[in-house]
């Protein structure tokens, strides 16, 4: 297993209390493997990759229990020093809004190339030309021409080919996409996808991908985890996962989006909105709004029910919700 | 397209150009951003017109100034056989009750200084003859609980709500004034997918009960499927391809609907094989330098020489025009054919 | 809210604990974009909050806040009540005591004239603060109003009126004032605050007209202008009550910098001039005798540098308190 997340608690500590952002979440990835972390705003999904990559502002959040089992060691136990060089070089994140996550007084060739000389000691005429290499590697046309330009001077799509340039650059173990694409738009966004997903195979990265659109999950995933509240609810594989759904959740979500491939008629849309994290109901946390629902959900906390050796649901009622 | 409905909304022509001047004293012209180049559409009684495309391809300046909030350079906006482009003062806004938006954003459309009950009765401080003074807090309470909300939070601040309720209240303004058309803009590509649903729901029902027309610009396709009578597809500034939904989603004949289809993701894993892709090339070219003849040509994998003298108007294109079948709709392109991408 | 029985349809439309829900998941969510995370998410909870009673929350919990408004209140009440706690006249002096220190019933001795250094102070005191806040008072409704203007309609207006705050902005404080207070002769605090309305105002018209522009590109305002809103309607209701906290914060700094302008120019001679009595002034008589009468200038100094601390502390809290993003 090359990223292993185990009982990970997230809290932040808030004038008016405790918001247990994330309680007890545990996914692995294999190398060359695609995760797809599923989950609305507020599901905890983001804040969960910001802990296991480090930069998670502390405080306000902390992180109260759990693990993160990269290459055979604890992150948590590192040190900072240790914990930066891991980053960039071992494991690399790529954000949604690629514009803010550049340096706009900085030429994207210095950006790049900053990446060999800070972390591998490269001149900066090699770094340039690394530089140069990369954004041919992420098929930027006129890469020779375009290194010495700034980030503005790029579109959306571009820049995020950018983005991931640089995290790609010191050739990561595990790449993190937090809404990769949500910004851009569809036919920039298959672009995009794409050169992920072959720049994954040719390096047999491990990819998190974390979204809420489950049209580009099954496009890409090869397992899905979905989240709600701040906890696993169901994780398998992505096409068990889109024919039987084992958690009402999921279903909700899977029923609730139109289809391009035929009309419908009225969507389904599951009642109510999801909790607010300082008052996340008792038991299931996802029991108001469950049609499944029943007294147990409301007092017990459902752990995460084996559904098959590669498959888990959180919900006492998983073989009803798998029937249909 | 069973019978023809009475129209209530007709574009013809529209343009809107934002000039581009160098200078401060000596303003000079120095160029156009050209964000709306020639639209046509006719919207009827109780029908819904999708209108989708990618950023800055002009659909929110359409929305804008068939609402009034922008002048079009050119063209004619018609309400029931009337050009509302060129009103102003009492005759502008008696048009505008009958034409109301709803907004993209449900966090920046609600002044955060008005009580909901403030903002859904504005249109009545607005057009006091539509009801009378005593009347309006019912009317409002009314009005909250046909968009699902409860009217008892008639007293409570915008930022009380979440995205979803805040685009309810939203619509409920826009409903204020039972308009018979509402002009909306992305009204929830900024909500959680399970919410989405909520509003869209909402959106429809309240469609049959009053008797809407919708004008619904979007960028996701499949929302606009949904909801949609007919569709139009925009690129740069003009509509490309315009049918029912079917025609669109099943039977394109424009390159670009096909490969905007082809890149829409679909939630099924098991369509991965089996779909092909078209994957575009490059850019949107910036709408200040508009491609010569068909603007789509700089990024087309059908492009000839012809392309770049000729600009393809929105027709039938002749192939199909005998046959009568789905494929027989307005595309604007030399080299229409037909191309099933959706799986 | 745990113990009872978790209903969905209030949590739809009441969330019992009060306020809303998904907005502050939001906040939660994207923690890294900076320090408002995590407070978002318990704000939104208290029910009927506006901005305002939002930073009255934060700011009765600020000790800045409470110290300077303790100053400030303190401040107010001796100039509109200065005999309460000094007894004699400002004006009543005895040259015999001059530069004598402190004694029985003379706490902070005498000055260069004989007069009496504690009963100048308690009276400088109310001529600082109605300068202050008389000149904050024009320079605010001069500058938002014009600044609005400029704002709202841009186009020539806008044009214009920037390039008039250009110019005056070019123009140094205190040389302008040397050169136009010195040919004024009133003995009044007019002139002084008419002089610093008219250099003051492009501050706040700057900010003004930047907040009108911000708060007119909101969708809430685009919305009222499809419903048919007149231009007035527009302004008084959407735009101003979204504007007005900048100017609020920034007006509440420079009335500490307008009360030590107006000493400024009282000590360089072209302020208030005497009978007036000020800090100011009593700084410029007493600076000759700093070797051996130091109280007769340390204590109007202290006063100002008291007076102007609290003002400018007092707008650093409420512009904390009115910023969200620090929430």
């Amino acid at each position: 297993m090359l990223l292993e997340v185990r009982d990970l608690h997230v809290e932040f500590h808030t004038r008016d209390g405790v918001v247990k952002a994330v309680n007890g979440v545990s996914y692995g990835v294999e190398a060359g493997e695609t995760l797809a972390v599923l989950g609305e705003s507020g599901s905890g999904k983001s804040v969960t990759a910001q802990a296991v990559m480090g930069i998670l502002d502390m405080p306000p959040g902390r992180i109260t229990r759990g693990k993160v089992v990269f290459r055979g060691r604890d992150l948590l136990g590192l040190r900072e020093d240790e914990r930066r060089r891991v980053r960039g070089a071992e494991m690399a994140m790529i954000f949604q809004d690629a514009l803010s996550s550049l340096n706009p007084v900085l030429t994207v060739g210095d950006q790049l190339g900053e990446m060999f000389t800070v972390h591998r000691g490269m001149s900066r005429r090699d770094a340039r030309a690394k530089a140069v290499e990369l954004m041919d590697r992420v098929r930027i046309p006129a890469a020779w021409e375009r290194v010495r330009q700034y980030p503005h001077q790029f579109s959306g799509g571009m820049r995020q080919r950018i983005m991931i340039a640089m995290a790609l650059a010191l050739e990561p173990a595990l790449i993190i996409a937090d809404e990769p694409t949500t910004a851009l738009d569809v036919t920039v966004q298959a672009q995009v996808m794409e050169l992920l997903a072959e720049l994954r195979r040719e390096y047999r990265m491990g990819l998190v991908l974390i979204t809420h659109d489950l049209g580009v999950v099954a496009d890409v995933a090869d397992r899905i985890a979905v989240m709600y509240a701040g906890r696993i609810v169901e994780s398998a594989p992505v096409h068990d996962i889109y024919k039987a759904p084992a958690h009402p959740y999921t279903r909700g979500l899977l029923d609730s989006i139109p289809r391009l491939d035929h009309k419908g008629r009225e969507l389904y849309a599951i009642k109510g909105l999801p909790p607010h994290l300082t008052h996340v109901p008792p038991g299931c946390a996802f029991h108001p709004r469950c049609p499944l629902a029943r007294d147990v959900c409301r007092t017990q906390e459902p752990p995460l029910y084996e559904v098959s050796p590669t498959r888990g649901s959180a919900c006492h009622f998983w073989t009803e919700c798998l029937d249909g | 397209m069973a019978e023809p409905a009475e129209t209530v909304l007709e574009a013809g022509n529209l343009v809107k150009h934002y000039p581009l001047t160098r200078g401060v004293v000596l303003r000079k012209q120095v160029g156009a951003v050209k964000a709306v180049d020639g639209v046509d559409f006719r919207l009827g009684r109780g029908e819904t017109l999708g209108i989708v495309g990618e950023s800055g391809c002009g659909k929110s300046t359409v929305a804008k100034m068939l609402v009034n909030l922008e002048r079009p350079t050119a063209g004619s906006i018609r309400y029931k056989g009337e050009d509302i482009t060129r009103l102003s003062g009492r005759a502008l806004k008696a048009v505008r009750r009958n034409i109301q938006m709803v907004f993209q954003d449900p966090y920046t459309s609600l002044n955060p200084r008005m009580t909901v009950g403030d903002i859904v009765g504005e249109p009545y401080d607005i057009h006091p003859e539509v009801a009378p003074k005593g009347d309006r807090r019912r009317r409002v309470q009314e009005l909250l609980d046909v968009v699902g909300l409860n009217p008892e939070h008639i007293n409570r601040y915008p930022h009380q709500f979440s995205g979803g309720q805040r685009q309810r209240i939203g619509i409920a303004r826009g409903l204020a004034l039972r308009p018979e058309v509402i002009v909306a803009d992305e009204p929830v590509s900024a909500l959680d997918v399970s919410v989405q649903a909520q509003v869209i729901n909402l959106m429809d029902r309240l469609q049959k009960e009053f008797d809407l027309a919708y004008v619904f610009i979007a960028h996701d396709l499949s929302i606009v499927r949904h909801i949609s009578d007919r569709v139009g597809v925009m690129y740069l500034g003009r509509i490309v391809e315009t049918g029912t939904d079917t025609e669109i989603y099943d039977h394109p004949t424009h390159p670009y609907t096909q490969a905007l289809l082809s890149a829409v993701p679909v939630p099924d894993p098991e369509a991965r094989e089996r779909r092909e892709r078209i994957i575009l090339s490059g850019d949107v070219p910036s709408p200040t330098n508009v491609p010569s003849g068909c603007r789509f040509r700089t990024r087309c994998w059908k492009a000839r020489e012809r392309c770049a003298r000729e600009v393809p108007v929105l027709a039938v294109p002749e192939p199909f025009a005998a046959d009568g079948g789905p494929a027989a709709h307005p595309s604007a392109c030399h080299f229409a054919a037909e191309k099933q991408v959706v799986p | 809210m745990s113990d009872q029985p978790y209903d969905p349809e209030r949590a739809v439309a009441a969330t019992p604990a009060g306020g809303t829900v998904d907005v502050s998941l939001d906040a939660a969510e994207t923690l890294q974009q900076g320090p408002n995370g995590p407070d978002g998410p318990a704000e939104e909870r208290e029910r009927p909050r506006s901005l305002w009673s939002d930073a009255w929350r934060d700011l009765r919990r600020n000790p800045v806040f409470i110290v300077s408004a303790l100053v400030i209140a303190f401040l107010v009440l001796i100039s509109l009540w200065p005999s309460a706690i000094a007894s004699g006249s400002p004006l009543a002096c005895d040259l015999s005591k001059a530069r004598q220190g402190s004694q029985a019933g003379h706490p902070f001795g005498f000055d260069g004239q004989g007069c009496d250094v504690y009963t100048r102070t308690v009276y400088g005191a109310r001529t600082s603060v109605a300068v202050g806040v008389l000149a904050t008072l024009g320079v605010a409704v001069l500058g938002s109003v014009l600044g609005a203007l400029a704002g709202f309609f841009g186009g020539v207006w806008d044009a214009v009126l920037s390039r008039v705050t250009d110019v005056f902005f070019a123009i140094p404080v205190v040389l302008g004032g040397l050169v136009l207070l010195s040919v004024i002769t009133s003995s009044t605090i007019w002139p002084v605050i008419g002089f610093i309305v008219l250099l003051g105002w492009p501050q706040i018209f700057r900010i003004s007209r930047g907040a009108v522009i911000t708060a007119k590109q909101n969708d809430y305002v685009q919305a009222a202008r499809a419903l048919g809103a007149s231009n007035a309607r527009l302004v008084l209701r959407h735009i101003a009550p979204n504007a007005v906290a900048p100017v609020i914060v920034v007006a509440t700094i420079a009335l500490g910098t307008y009360i030590s302008l107006e000493a400024t120019l009282s000590y360089l001679g072209v302020g208030l001039k005497p009978p007036s009595v000020s800090w100011g002034i009593d700084i410029s008589a007493a600076s000759p005798y700093i070797r051996n009468a130091p109280h007769a200038l340390l204590w109007p100094s202290g006063a100002l540098a008291v007076t102007v601390l609290a003002f400018i502390m007092l707008g650093d809290a409420v512009r904390d308190a009115l910023d969200p993003k620090l929430r």
